[in-house]
């Protein structure tokens, strides 16, 4: 026996959730893993505010409740997600998981999360109080905290849709399926006339949180690609320096090891 | 290919493909009670009182002083408890159950039930475990002259760990009292007499009072060879005490965490070299036995029988010993102690090879026995070894040959490439004497009036084809359509003891029965008339009697053979490895049905690659198993491995049904030494690796050695 809410709008969704203590339950992949009992769920899988990828001039909207497999199919969301989102789970999964369900978990191994690190996106939440835009890195304070309060539901994932072509992105996991990420890491970097523009790495699943180092990042922004080739092995060693891993079911040295190879094998692919 | 390894639709697929198949977790459980079990939170302590909340109506806690026997399960030995005696062993240890109608407040009562324990210092490090459980030892020739006389001597230790059989079914068991004071126990099992055995000493009762029936089962893989004795035990008290049905069904968690898996082991070889062959090896074996001794004796003595592999090595010793630590009992998986020293000789084989400079799989060649060679235990390989057939075989299919020479020059770059080769043996059937000595097998034939033929012998189908292959054969004498003869789940009132369903002995041995069973009722047949034929096991001639004491003797009758190939590529910045192929030839004589057979061969060479890379379980230093999901114990999924290329090699065994042999294990035993092979080389070489499974973490490791 479930209890919950099946709200036919996003309105009834939000004063449902101002008034009751509910968990929101898109795929239900992890919750159903869960298996809480005494649990009451606040069901928005089919709401159609959260159903829609769309974009504006600035930004890819996918909503909170748009599942992996349609991402994947739609001519909208950008290749990077698309290859992160392709290596989740299984098919099933990603027939059921969301991209909001990937986000409020709170985990830092979310694959779809990685993504939203690495290009700079932001987290649409709403509550009966009104709408609020927030940067992916804040909307994650620690490991499984969330800026989000209880009667806050996540509306839609604002990925910017520039820039983020010339991408890099690896999963290490357990196995080749059904393999939850041990090491992630997505970066972009961007060259006009020989300078560059933007510079961005993201690593997943190996702290409490997704890891971005903006500071480390800006080492490389607006040097010339033969300046930072120069300055490529101090900019990993600064990462080397800076990355506080910890241990999960990997070790943490192992983590660090991957990540760095990893930065490597990017800046170099980039001829860096 | 003999006509009878045509393959025919399995009897039991349409149930379980359809989902009609009814396992004892289906089973209605009105009026029935569902029993929780209380378990031990140390490795090692004093249980100096239970205190138990107070029990809601209908509610009932069973501990050992409510054993109307003895508080011991029998399997080899009988030192391991139904219910936890006054200390408890390892983390997870049983020391009671609650019993009631409702599971969640079953549960919610083991929760609030406190346990005072005084913690006793636990044994975790199989270094320095103390208590030997068994210790074998034999040998031949004179070691110390071979090792004075060597060209070069090798010494290297291996490792290997943990792996769970993780079938699809976890561990269930139901008992039911039955009128007139009999007792019902029935599950998920491979050998309903060896439950039979143990519950009857438990309730200390005669062996018409109790009868054991095994439910469609989901796979075993050794896992339920001897762990459902000690749950059928433990039902069998509760039902006993409370008078109703009591049905345990295991979460995957305490399935991963307190059942039975392979023996985690630590092998040290010393070899001696001259002219290019080996002409010694000193080995000492260690397995990991857990705390309490189940199957130990038996999986060390296959495992150090074939300690030094498939070579020809006239003088050796080999010491084997199953030790404690306070763990949860080890226990059988397909292979039986097998595994862990094929890893060890092949991985030491290619190691004196590279160091020779030499050809790892050549120098294998040439060391390898032949038909006539003399065993490990100085029996004789009777029969043909197959082996450079299938080598050939295997490198038709891989190109192994000159891939292995070509991979093993210096590689740069982020991809590097890598092919490992192994070969081994896996003897049919029982070890030793106990065909003869102790199982006595017994087959028997119903004829009914309508024409129609039962087969009674008490082997479980789990899945390797039994209640399909056992009945082709006994069609094949008649001359009957297969729809006539028909074979049921065992259950102990109704079918003879025909042993247990393990080392592959069910179709060789039993098979071969029901084959005589059937041509002696073909003889006797009559129609319209029921009619009933058996058969008792009886030795082949040929075979050199085996003497435990001394280990000498033919350890079996004859061997099934495999060789297998894996070439892989290593992801040097991940230390990921993808398998670009994995190829084999297997003889387990003739298939008695070629898609059956297929099946295991396939399913079993997956479960070696597991393994051998992925599949890592280990207990922390408080002597807890963490990997106790299936997030955290990762085993292959299709897509981790390319189409397993596997061929059948048929050398005919004569003393099986139309030449069949042993068919389960073979394709698991040599995966690790080839997976690992295949990852050494491809990391250049330089390194030795001497552990499985080899995870990608490892070749992290590895490579920074490599460069170091």
């Amino acid at each position: 026996m479930v209890n919950g809410f099946y709200p036919q709008n996003l309105d009834e969704a939000l004063d449902l959730l101002s008034k009751h203590d509910v968990v929101p339950y898109a795929g239900g992949t992890d919750l159903m893993v869960q298996d809480k009992p005494n649990q009451t769920y606040l069901f928005v899988g089919k709401l159609p505010e959260l159903r829609n990828i769309s974009e504006d001039d600035e930004y890819v909207r996918i909503g909170a409740a748009v599942t992996f497999t349609e991402a994947l199919a739609s001519p909208l969301v950008p290749q990077f997600m698309k290859e992160a989102v392709s290596r989740i789970a299984a098919p099933a999964i990603r027939n059921a998981g969301t991209f909001g369900g990937n986000l409020g978990n709170g985990s830092a191994k979310a694959d779809s999360v990685l993504v939203e690190y690495a290009t700079g996106a932001k987290i649409c939440v709403a509550s009966v109080r009104g709408e609020r835009v927030i940067p992916v890195e804040r909307f994650y304070k620690g490991r499984k905290e969330l800026d989000l309060a209880p009667d806050e539901l996540i509306l839609e994932v604002l990925l910017p849709k520039l820039g983020i072509d010339d991408y890099y992105y690896h999963k290490v996991g357990g196995r080749q399926a059904l393999a939850i990420s041990r090491v992630s890491f997505g970066g972009l970097l961007s060259v006009e006339d020989g300078v560059i523009t933007r510079f961005t790495c993201a690593f997943g699943a190996v702290s409490g949180t997704v890891l971005r180092y903006p500071d480390l990042e800006a080492q490389l922004v607006g040097r010339t690609v033969e300046e930072a080739r120069g300055a490529s092995e101090k900019v990993i060693a600064s990462y080397a320096e800076r990355m506080q891993l910890t241990r999960g079911r990997v070790s943490a040295e192992y983590r660090k090891d991957v990540c760095l190879n990893l930065l490597g094998d990017f800046l170099a692919s980039k001829g860096i | 290919m003999h006509n009878i390894s045509r393959s025919v639709t399995k009897k039991d697929h349409e149930p379980k493909m359809s989902g009609r198949s009814v396992y004892v977790g289906d089973v209605d459980m009105h009026g029935c009670l569902f029993g929780k079990l209380l378990r031990s939170k140390y490795a090692r302590a004093k249980v100096l009182g239970v205190r138990l909340p107070e029990l809601p109506e209908g509610y009932t806690y069973v501990d050992r002083t409510d054993v109307p026997g003895d508080n011991n399960v029998n399997i080899v030995m009988d030192d391991t408890p139904v219910f936890a005696r006054e200390t408890v062993e390892y983390v997870g240890e049983p020391i009671g159950m609650v019993c009631g109608p409702d599971e969640g407040v079953c549960q919610d009562i083991v929760d609030r039930i406190e346990v005072d324990y005084e913690e006793l210092e636990p044994m975790l490090d199989l270094r320095k475990a103390d208590e030997v459980f068994f210790n074998y030892e034999y040998g031949k020739g004179d070691l110390d002259a071979a090792f004075a006389g060597a060209d070069k001597v090798y010494d290297e230790e291996f490792q290997t760990g943990y792996q769970e059989q993780a079938y699809l079914e976890t561990q269930g068991m139901m008992a039911v009292p039955e009128e007139g004071g009999r007792m019902f126990v029935h599950g998920s099992m491979q050998c309903a007499y060896y439950v039979h055995g143990a519950v009857m000493r438990v309730l200390n009762c005669g062996p018409a009072d109790v009868h054991i029936h095994q439910d469609v089962t989901g796979g075993g893989f050794g896992g339920k060879e001897a762990f459902p004795s000690i749950l059928a035990c433990q039902v069998a008290v509760a039902a006993h005490k409370c008078q109703k049905p009591v049905r345990v069904v295991f979460s995957r968690r305490e399935d991963l965490e307190f059942t039975s898996k392979r023996h985690p082991s630590l092998c040290h070889y010393k070899a001696a070299v001259k002219d290019g062959k080996v002409t010694a090896m000193d080995i000492d074996v260690k397995f990991n036995g857990g705390a309490y001794t189940t199957l130990s004796a038996v999986v060390l003595q296959r495992g150090i029988i074939c300690a030094n592999g498939v070579y020809n090595v006239p003088n050796l010793h080999v010491h084997g010993r199953a030790l404690k630590t306070n763990t949860t009992p080890t226990g059988a998986y397909r292979g039986f102690g097998a595994p862990q020293t094929y890893f060890a000789v092949e991985m030491l084989m290619d190691h004196i090879a590279r160091d020779l400079g030499v050809d790892s799989i050549e120098f294998k060649r040439q060391n390898l026995v032949k038909k006539g060679d003399a065993t490990s235990t100085s029996g004789l390989y009777h029969f043909d070894v197959p082996l450079p057939e299938m080598l050939a075989e295997v490198d038709q299919a891989s190109d192994l040959l000159r891939k292995h020479k070509e991979y093993s020059k210096p590689q740069t770059g982020r991809f590097r490439r890598g092919i490992g080769f192994s070969w081994h043996f896996h003897g049919a059937g029982f070890t030793g004497s106990g065909e003869r000595d102790m199982i006595k097998a017994v087959a028997r034939l119903h004829k009914y009036k309508d024409g129609t033929v039962e087969v009674l012998a008490s082997n479980g189908e789990i899945g390797q084809g039994l209640r399909t292959t056992f009945p082709k054969i006994v069609a094949h004498e008649l001359n009957l359509p297969l729809e006539k003869v028909f074979y049921d789940h065992p259950d102990t009132s109704r079918v003879p003891d025909s042993g247990p369903t393990v080392a592959s002995r069910s179709l060789m041995v039993v098979g071969e029965l029901l084959r005589r069973a059937a041509i002696k009722l073909r003889n006797e047949w009559e129609d319209g008339k029921d009619q009933i034929v058996e058969e008792r096991f009886k030795e082949p001639d040929f075979m050199i009697p085996f003497y435990l004491d001394k280990f000498q003797g033919d350890a079996y009758p004859d061997y099934a053979w495999g060789a297998q190939a894996i070439e892989v590529e290593v992801d040097t910045l991940t230390g990921q490895a993808k398998i670009l192929g994995a190829y084999a030839s297997f003889d387990v004589g003739t298939p008695i049905d070629y898609n059956i057979v297929m099946g295991q061969m396939e399913g079993g060479f997956l479960q070696g690659i597991g393994y051998a890379s992925i599949e890592h379980m280990n207990y922390d230093d408080k002597g807890r198993i963490r990997n106790n999901t299936f997030s955290d114990y990762l085993i292959p999924t299709t897509v981790d491995v390319p189409n397993l290329n596997v061929q059948l090699h048929v050398r005919e065994f004569p003393d099986g049904p139309y030449g069949a042999k042993g068919a389960g294990e073979v394709p698991l035993v040599g995966a690790p030494g080839a997976y690992v092979e295949a990852i050494e080389q491809a990391l250049g070489g330089k390194v030795s690796l001497e552990h499985a499974p080899f995870t990608a973490e490892d070749t992290i490791k590895a490579l920074a050695e490599e460069d170091a």
